[in-house]
């Protein structure tokens, strides 16, 4: 009995391991609707497979957002660097100037880095808030979107070659997502660069006292954001075979949503790699689960809102339980 | 009555600094209808005042945004309740309520999302509203979706009123006088009141606000409320020009907004700024939208003239603060 | 002035034989707006424990900075084992072996002890963390300060004192040769302290430097051999703890013999005015009960963390309380927020005047008629009056005697005896303010506005206000309390006339739970 409720304390009182129980009770409910109602298993390769595949710009733009956010920074202008980038890579190929995969995905990286190291240039040395900064860049990169493109599509045609790396079965995306999540981990929590981002965020002023270039930390978490954005763009383009100026608009607050799901703080110092995924995870089970429990595609937003304010408002009032027993057991 | 020390504190104001940031704000509005006058022949106060109804509506919200920033908080989620008041007085339009009725369940809808916002907010003082808005956003625009449909659109059936709302009385369309009469009332209470002035004093310092017998979570839940209705209002002019909703109406209103406040030099660290220069830099980027659309520049193109200009604005005041700070130590350095 | 030049010239011309570790010539750094040290002069011997000292300003605090390289000083000289040395930020004070724990720790609360400890200096090999090989040494750290944690607990859980301990292990990790504590004992009980004065012992005993600021006399007695004092960002002398009384090193300090510091008037004491039966609030204070009478100065004293200011948080409707009942003039009043209990005619002045009590870019006129513009204001709308507003303003700064040329200097740029007095002005702009609830009124004020302070409490008192004074200072209790409550560990621990409290006994008080004989006392009155 003792054992037990120590384990369960365990889980509840970690995020990642309640979100893994969560996903789990999740999976195996969806999982027997589908497989006793007679329409085979939800879990099955291609479900699967689709799930990472439908999401994967969200889950690698996650990533840059939880170092971001663990500076207690924000970007919004992701999107913007992503359509940029994207529009880029695609009119490269309407005029046939490239038609290298590798290259135009290093193309869309560097396009990114740009993007990202302006705003942290402007954020670390102009001392301006970040969500004021990235607005700008915002607009900026999304207008400069739509002055590439010409009010022009590249269409599936024009990237026929590219669309292979990121076609429904090639293994492409799962590459790109797996290497990043792994080169992920490994950085933020096993190297001194790692930690100095978590320092940063956790307390800027001590950081700085103890001689951690708090200015070069915040620069290079924008570039790392910028990087991930420009290569969804490629990969946005080579997955959905086509390449639009308004592509993935207003999907910033997505990525926000899957991190904050995931336990990172917006006040910075606290998230993981792990959190980050299994929140985006969790953001993406629920998109493909929903239609099928009986839920049409258009009530997705609404319950991803719900399920958003819902963890926002029961992480507040669980902290509040703990500090207030806390305080009873201070001895008085 | 001097104190012990016969010592006498002056009242007399200092002069007014030299620039003032509105006063660079009307320097550019004029630069941009100079501008207009000059690249587009069609350009003269008629048609300016034609194409402005379909740019002024987000203008409602920035007033009541300016507030929200004043006190140092944010409200991303007006987009999304723009969207959700829309679509709701559709569908009072489409089920031939009176136009009255109409009005009010579109402003109606828009107050009660700020309600719940400011609600939440008061609440769990310990979340910062960035998330809190964050969450209801996505959550208003579901409703919106899912009340909409499958089709994901909705039109008006009845245009009559909306069209009248929409148009002018001799050149001056009506939303612009009433753009007017908000600005009034809204820079008159931030200015001359003692409301205005709580509002600076929660941005400043809500610490201070509160020992100084402020009901800081009273003032917070009014700017929340008070920007859902303008939000409904918003959404109100929005269907005067669009006759009708759909999944992406109030798209980015919530930055444009923002982007309009900040532009006319409101701090987003809250206690700084007012609405006279939010109000000229509104009505600078209405005009230079319209000038676009006059020159049939692709709408998209202004995007980059915003981010460029809000940039630029925010940058100024951080350059500025970094000269003084280096001429006072090489000042004291010589002394 | 010049005496005491011809002194540190004298000990200058011993000191170079000596075997100094550390010695600081001529520094001086510069603010925006004010110069912060100003020739200041430092030596620190092999193996000793070093104070300095100086009143709240004195520049103590950035001179730490800048041998900790956090400040590059604008003049002078800085020699390390006799070498100079220009140390470009703190990372290279760090690797020449000086670590520093300053008064606030500077902690990262998400993050692990181990990680706190670690930080910038972490055991990395091919270019991956060993967190194995860390939480051991962070362990073997912990032990050697006997401390109560574990290498994986969560920094901002901690208590204060145990961060502290936590950035003495850094300090140690670093192998550091100098350590600096800055005021490391302002927030820890006596026994807490007396674990921090063994574990200095230890570090001296090691070989390892110490410079020690405090505030606290006894601090400096019980560890130091020799104490530097600054004042008014210059350097004034440098002695020997053993050879120097401790009037000469007040003295020193302040710049001059206080007398009359407590010009405490005789005022009849009226019938009671204010008082708090039974407050509680989980985890800060329990069954609190005290009461003030009209013209009374009445003074609550305690340890830091003894719940006084939190208890008068939640008098003023700041904080939500358990249970408890405020009365006002025999009336049961009921605080929900802090605009109720103004109307009530309790007005606290905050602790942290720059935080809760003064909005400080803002002119000095719209500070004090803040909490009292709704009644000024005109009209249904509740329009501005500002010419009246100002007069206000400029009658009750005045009154005060604020040391300002304008209503509409920013408070930032007054000193902390000055803006105490807006705080002040602001309370007393208030018509039916009936008491006054002055918390820690002096904390970082100079000795010259605090005596002027405490005349304005005096005269206060003789209007007839009840005033309520939460300090830890013994001498202004002592010297303008008429009666003084005790509180330790969020209990009432005495009540006691001022002729019959001391020093010893208030601070027995504080230290442990009184036996409640006097504070019954009291109460059966």
């Amino acid at each position: 009995m003792e054992e037990k409720k120590s384990l369960w304390k365990r889980i509840t009182g970690s995020r990642e391991a309640s979100l893994v129980l969560i996903l789990v009770v999740m999976l195996i409910l969806v999982e027997c609707i589908q497989y006793f109602g007679g329409n085979g298993h939800f879990l099955s390769p291609t479900n699967i497979g689709q799930i990472f595949r439908n999401n994967a710009l969200t889950m690698l733009m996650a990533l840059g957002m939880l170092c971001v956010l663990l500076t207690a920074g924000i970007d919004i202008s992701i999107t913007s660097t992503l359509a940029f980038a994207g529009m880029i890579v695609g009119m490269l190929q309407k005029n046939d100037v490239c038609h290298n995969t590798f290259l135009l995905f290093l193309i869309a990286a560097l396009i990114g880095l740009a993007c990202g190291f302006l705003n942290g240039l402007i954020i670390a040395k102009g001392h301006i808030a970040p969500i004021i900064v990235t607005m700008g860049f915002m607009y900026i990169w999304r207008g400069l979107a739509y002055v590439v493109s010409g009010n022009q599509w590249a269409s599936g045609a024009d990237v026929a070659q590219f669309a292979e790396f990121g076609k429904d079965g090639s293994a492409g995306p799962y590459i790109i997502l797996i290497a990043a999540y792994v080169i992920f981990f490994i950085v933020l929590k096993w190297t001194t660069y790692g930690r100095r981002i978590y320092a940063v965020g956790s307390n800027m002023e001590a950081a700085s006292v103890s001689g951690i270039n708090v200015d070069k930390i915040l620069v290079s978490v924008y570039m790392i954001m910028g990087l991930l954005a420009g290569l969804s763009g490629a990969l946005s383009v080579s997955i959905y075979a086509s390449a639009q100026p308004n592509m993935q608009y207003g999907k910033e607050m997505d990525v926000i949503a899957a991190c904050v799901i995931g336990g990172v703080s917006m006040n910075g110092g606290r998230g993981s790699v792990v959190g980050t995924f299994l929140g985006a995870l969790f953001y993406a089970v629920l998109a493909k689960a929903l239609p099928l429990v009986g839920l049409d595609s258009i009530w997705q937003n609404l319950i991803k809102g719900i399920v958003v304010l819902a963890v926002v408002l029961i992480n507040t009032l669980t902290q509040r339980a703990m500090d207030r027993a806390a305080l009873e057991r201070r001895e008085m | 009555m001097a104190g012990k020390s016969g010592r006498t504190i002056s009242i007399e104001p200092k002069k007014g600094k030299f620039f003032r940031w509105e006063t660079g704000l009307i320097f550019i509005f004029i630069a941009v209808m100079i501008f207009g006058t000059i690249v587009s022949p069609s350009f003269n106060i008629k048609s300016v005042f034609m194409n402005m109804p379909k740019y002024l509506a987000e203008m409602f919200m920035m007033y009541a945004m300016g507030y929200i920033l004043i006190i140092a908080e944010i409200d991303i989620s007006v987009g999304a309740i723009v969207c959700l008041a829309a679509t709701m007085a559709c569908f009072a339009n489409n089920a031939g309520l009176p136009f009255g009725l109409q009005v009010i369940i579109c402003i109606g809808i828009g107050t009660l999302c700020g309600i719940l916002n400011g609600a939440i907010l008061t609440h769990f003082t310990e979340l910062p509203s960035m998330i809190v808005t964050l969450g209801t956003q996505i959550i208003f625009r579901g409703i919106a979706e899912v009340s909409m449909g499958s089709g994901g659109s909705i039109s008006l059936t009845d245009t009559k009123a909306y069209a009248a709302l929409g148009g002018s009385i001799g050149i001056v369309p009506i939303a612009f006088i009433l753009i007017i009469v908000t600005a009034l009332i809204f820079i008159f209470v931030l200015s001359k009141t003692t409301a205005g002035r709580k509002l600076y004093a929660i941005g400043s310092n809500h610490t201070t606000a509160l020992y100084s017998g402020i009901k800081v979570q009273k003032v917070r839940m009014i700017c929340f409320v008070l920007i859902g209705t303008m939000a409904g209002v918003c959404a109100l002019f929005l269907l005067a020009t669009s006759f009708g909703a759909n999944t992406t109406t109030g798209q980015g209103f919530e930055m444009d907004v923002i982007s309009m406040c900040v532009f006319g030099g409101i701090a987003t660290t809250g206690g700084k700024g007012n609405l006279v220069g939010a109000t000229i830099a509104g009505f600078t980027i209405v005009l230079l939208k319209i000038v676009l659309s006059l020159l049939n520049v692709s709408g998209q193109t202004i995007l980059v003239v915003i981010g460029i200009l809000l940039i630029v604005s925010v940058l100024i005041p951080s350059i500025n603060q970094a000269l003084t700070n280096k001429k006072k130590k090489a000042a004291l350095a010589k002394a | 002035m010049s005496e005491e030049a011809v002194k540190s010239a004298s000990e200058e011309a011993t000191a170079s034989k000596e075997d100094l570790i550390l010695e600081l010539k001529g520094i001086t750094k510069i603010f925006p707006g004010v110069k912060a040290l100003n020739n200041v002069h430092f030596q620190l011997r092999r193996g000793e424990c070093h104070a300095l000292m100086g009143e709240n300003g004195a520049g103590k605090s950035t001179f730490i900075k800048v041998i900790t390289g956090v400040h590059a000083a604008e003049e002078g000289h800085m020699y390390l084992n006799g070498k100079e040395v220009h140390f470009k930020g703190p990372k290279d004070a760090l690797e020449a072996g000086i670590a520093a724990v300053y008064q606030h720790p500077t902690i990262y609360p998400t993050l692990s002890v181990t990680e706190n400890i670690f930080m910038g200096h972490e055991f990395v090999k091919n270019g991956l963390i060993q967190w194995n090989v860390m939480n051991r040494e962070a362990q073997k750290l912990l032990d050697r300060l006997d401390a109560d944690f574990k290498t994986s607990d969560e920094m901002g859980t901690l208590s204060v004192a145990q961060q502290q301990m936590v950035e003495i292990a850094k300090a140690l990790s670093t192998n550091a040769k100098i350590i600096i504590l800055d005021e490391p004992t302002a927030a820890l009980t006596a026994n807490e302290s007396e674990k921090l004065y063994k574990i200095v012992d230890q570090l001296i005993a090691s070989g390892v430097s110490v410079i020690f600021i405090s505030h606290r006399m006894e601090d400096m007695y019980r560890l130091a051999t020799r104490v530097t004092v600054l004042r008014d960002s210059q350097y004034i002398g440098t002695y020997d703890v053993d050879k120097i009384t401790n009037a000469d090193l007040i003295k020193a300090m302040v710049g001059r013999e206080i007398k009359d510091m407590y010009p405490k008037p005789q005022v009849e004491i009226g019938e009671e005015v204010f008082r708090v039966e039974h407050m509680s609030r989980t985890g800060y204070f329990e069954d609190v009960s005290l009461n003030v009478h009209k013209g009374e100065i009445v003074g609550l004293t305690g340890l830091v963390g003894a719940g006084r200011t939190e208890t008068m948080e939640s008098v003023c409707g700041i904080t939500k309380p358990r249970e408890g009942r405020v009365f006002v003039d025999g009336k049961e009043v009921h605080i929900k927020n802090p605009s109720d209990s103004m109307a009530a005619g309790i007005v606290l002045l905050p602790e942290d005047r720059t935080k809760e009590g003064l909005i400080m870019d803002w002119g000095l006129g719209d500070n004090v008629t803040l909490p009292i513009q709704d009644e000024i204001a005109k009209g249904p709308f509740k329009v501005k009056d500002v010419q009246k507003e100002r007069e206000i303003a400029k009658q009750y700064l005045e009154e005060v005697d604020t040391k300002a040329l304008t209503i509409f200097d920013p408070g930032s740029s007054l000193s902390g005896g000055n803006q105490q007095k807006v705080v002040v002005a602001k309370a007393l702009c208030q018509k039916n303010m009936k008491v006054l609830i002055m918390d820690e009124p002096t904390k970082g004020v100079d000795v010259g506005a605090k005596a002027e302070i405490y005349g304005i409490m005096g005269d206060l008192a003789k209007k007839g206000y009840g005033i309520l004074m939460i300090s830890s200072e013994m001498p202004e209790i002592l010297g303008m309390s008429d009666r003084i409550y005790t509180m330790c560990k969020g209990r009432i621990t005495g009540c006691l006339d001022v002729h019959e409290a001391s020093q010893e006994k208030l601070l027995e008080l504080s230290m442990e739970h009184g036996t409640g004989e006097t504070g019954a006392k009291e109460a059966a009155e």
